[in-house]
């Protein structure tokens, strides 16, 4: 394949307007998503209960928005109802020592019956909710930044949430290491025993590590509901909980890393969409690739660890 | 045969001791449901007692509980074998797919005698089950990567395998994203079809199948090969302690490879046996959910392989009750979902019911109460 053609794959397919918008658009609630991930498993839990805390976020955010017919008052409902259920999550598992994962699987099954109930109950309506008085996040045009020709266009005209998300990886690397609570976090999930005997509070940390990424994963919600279609459905998490941990495991726990795998992810998704537009090919093996990549990485990282270790241990034995 | 006496009475207390606090769920879950039911403004006691009916009140509703229940029996046991191991296959859910997938596969291509065919098509069900769940395995035990990270990868990957099988290479028609029926000879019979001429003709209006008793064959295998065989013996001790048991000699890789594979294939069996007895071909996601309810049902049953049985028998006939009240009153079925969560919630929490523990007959002996809590996360 010669240049030329390459270059006209890679334009029609990646490095258009269009795409990535669409890429950056698709990859927020992923990149909230992982960051839940991140955030507990940074204090050394393993969080699998970012589905339902997803779905409790885009069910509350409209129905904040639906009462009070505002859209920051759904964002506000969202983020408590995250707390919340990270709260009691944190509760059962660490208080009342429920397995954590049983407690992820248990939290995921009864979110999405809350929810489907819920949405019965409360607005009379079977998998789907949608009315003119929920109030959408409308898009915001960024001052400057909106008059630079392309680069305007790509990055300008989102709605809060995605602004917000990029201010929140930012937020989260600066807490991680330049706060003496991130040093605290990351001393319990490296290692708990130790950071005891230092006079950290391990249960307290991890119990507020619990809580944050409800505030995440309910930030995601928020974004599927009121983000771009003001709209809520039955199960619109679509999985999406998991593959914050699949991006925060490729990304290898930083939340820079977060941010491009889930932005890979994204642009998977665009591409995805696009093939399926065109027929060109099945895009059931463009969305199987950030799976597969995932594993390799995870892999050839566990695979380098290993023999970085083993070199170490041999250095020492020839010093001695 | 006071030393008799004495058994008893000690069996007796190990049951209550291990029950109560899963009735004691039960019934915090039970009133937390009725307290969301009177919210919603309805009479829980009524509601309750439909739930029943709908989940044993009838001879249609035990059937459609069994048939709710039989891929249920299949995802409890292999959470449970893998819990036995030490380890959580959340993969139960994608092996369960990949199972239905290549059983199908054998089921439509050959046209073979149905005392092969039958075989064979399970067969393959079993192996596609328990490769799916090979990758995981080896990345854990060679590479030490936790196996909850892998298993969910894998689940996506076998969704969107599947969903590219079931579009183009195993597609039956342009019109449809379905495979072909599988032939009539590898078929799992439903009561009713064998039963349509008799005066009272079984689990009329249901698609309860044969498949309950492959379910029942398995849990009875599984149970021996725990209780009875080598190789039971040396999956439980993998499970309890790792360091222990390789300075006894076992082989731990043979012994956690082989359970984890055996998990799959279980998963993967349970795949095929419902496809087999209840659609009769691959319709692309035909049941989602059966794995990750076969996980909280094997927790529910304590992790113990009559106990997986039981609660899985349990949460079917819950799901079937769930359903006639639908019918019924016309209240969301997830209804139950939700009291079934709460349950799990009370149950999962094990330290709520410390106080309980500290009463002096119940007191659970110190080893019993290590379980799962040590796993690692």
């Amino acid at each position: 394949m010669d240049t030329t053609v390459l270059l006209d794959i890679l334009q029609r397919y990646v490095f258009n307007v269009a795409n990535l918008q669409g890429m950056l658009r698709l990859s927020t609630p992923i990149v909230l998503a992982g960051l839940c991930a991140l955030i507990t498993s940074r204090a050394g839990i393993l969080n699998i209960a970012g589905e339902g805390m997803i779905l409790f976020g885009a069910w509350f955010a409209v129905a904040g928005s639906y009462f009070a017919e505002n859209a920051l008052v759904g964002v506000a409902a969202a983020m408590l109802s995250g707390a919340v259920i990270g709260g009691l999550f944190a509760l059962f598992s660490l208080r009342f020592r429920a397995h954590i994962i049983i407690m992820g699987i248990a939290i995921n099954i009864f979110a999405n019956a809350a929810t489907i109930f819920l949405t019965r109950a409360v607005f009379k309506q079977a998998g789907a909710f949608a009315a003119p008085r929920i109030q959408g996040l409308n898009p915001i045009a960024l001052p400057i930044i909106k008059d630079i020709p392309i680069l305007g266009e790509v990055l300008s005209g989102y709605s809060l949430i995605v602004y917000l998300t990029w201010i929140l990886v930012a937020l989260t690397t600066l807490f991680l290491y330049r706060t003496p609570w991130g040093l605290h976090l990351r001393a319990v999930g490296e290692n708990p025993q130790a950071a005891e005997t230092l006079g950290i509070n391990v249960p307290r940390i991890r119990f507020a590590a619990v809580m944050a990424s409800g505030v995440y994963a309910s930030l995601a919600g928020v974004y599927l509901s009121l983000g771009h279609l003001k709209m809520y459905t039955d199960q619109m998490a679509a999985g999406r909980g998991y593959i914050g941990m699949a991006v925060n495991t490729f990304g290898g726990g930083e939340p820079i890393g977060v941010f491009l795998a889930s932005t890979l992810f994204g642009l998977v998704d665009t591409i995805g969409w696009r093939l399926q537009g065109e027929r060109i090919m099945p895009v059931y093996f463009i969305s199987m690739l950030p799976y597969v990549a995932t594993l390799v990485a995870l892999t050839v990282f566990t695979l380098r660890q290993q023999r970085a270790k083993r070199a170490a241990l041999a250095n020492n034995a020839e010093e001695e | 045969m006071t030393s008799k006496m004495g058994t008893l009475q000690r069996h007796l207390r190990g049951a209550f001791q291990r029950s109560i606090g899963i009735v004691l769920s039960i019934l915090a879950g039970v009133f937390v449901g009725s307290l969301i039911m009177i919210w919603y403004k309805q009479n829980p006691v009524e509601i309750y007692t439909l739930l029943l009916k709908g989940a044993v009140g009838s001879q249609r509703s035990i059937f459609i509980a069994m048939q709710r229940a039989t891929p249920l029996i299949f995802t409890a046991i292999a959470s449970t074998i893998a819990f036995r191991t030490g380890v959580f296959n959340i993969g139960v859910e994608g092996q369960f797919f990949i199972g239905a997938i290549c059983g199908t596969f054998v089921g439509y291509a050959f046209a073979l005698p149905t005392i092969i065919h039958l075989p064979l098509t399970l067969l393959a069900g079993f192996l596609g089950g328990a490769a799916w769940a090979y990758f995981p395995t080896i990345m854990r035990q060679k590479l030490g990567i936790s196996e909850i990270i892998t298993t969910i990868m894998t689940n996506y990957i076998a969704t969107h395998l599947i969903s590219y099988l079931t579009n183009y290479p195993m597609r039956a028609s342009p019109t449809t994203t379905e495979t072909p029926p599988v032939q009539a000879t590898t078929r799992l019979p439903q009561f009713i079809e064998l039963t349509r001429h008799w005066a009272k003709p079984l689990g009329k209006g249901t698609q309860a199948h044969f498949g309950i008793f492959i379910a029942l064959a398995v849990v009875a295998i599984v149970y021996f090969i725990f209780k009875r065989t080598k190789l039971g013996y040396e999956l439980r001790m993998v499970g309890i302690s790792f360091p222990f048991s390789e300075f006894g000699g076992i082989h731990l890789d043979r012994a956690f490879i082989g359970g984890m594979l055996i998990s799959g294939g279980i998963a993967g069996l349970g795949g095929i046996v419902e496809i087999l007895g209840v659609w009769r071909e691959y319709k692309n996601l035909f049941a989602t959910g059966f794995g990750f309810r076969g996980n909280l049902a094997s927790l529910l049953g304590r992790q113990s392989v009559i106990g997986s049985l039981v609660a899985a028998l349990f949460y079917g006939a819950m799901e079937a009750g769930a359903l006639g009240l639908e019918w019924a009153a016309g209240i969301p079925r997830q209804l139950i979902d939700i009291v079934i969560g709460l349950i799990i919630f009370f149950m999962a929490a094990e330290g709520m019911w410390d106080f309980v523990k500290r009463i002096k007959w119940v007191r659970a002996p110190e080893a019993a109460r290590k379980s799962t809590q040590e796993l690692e996360v």
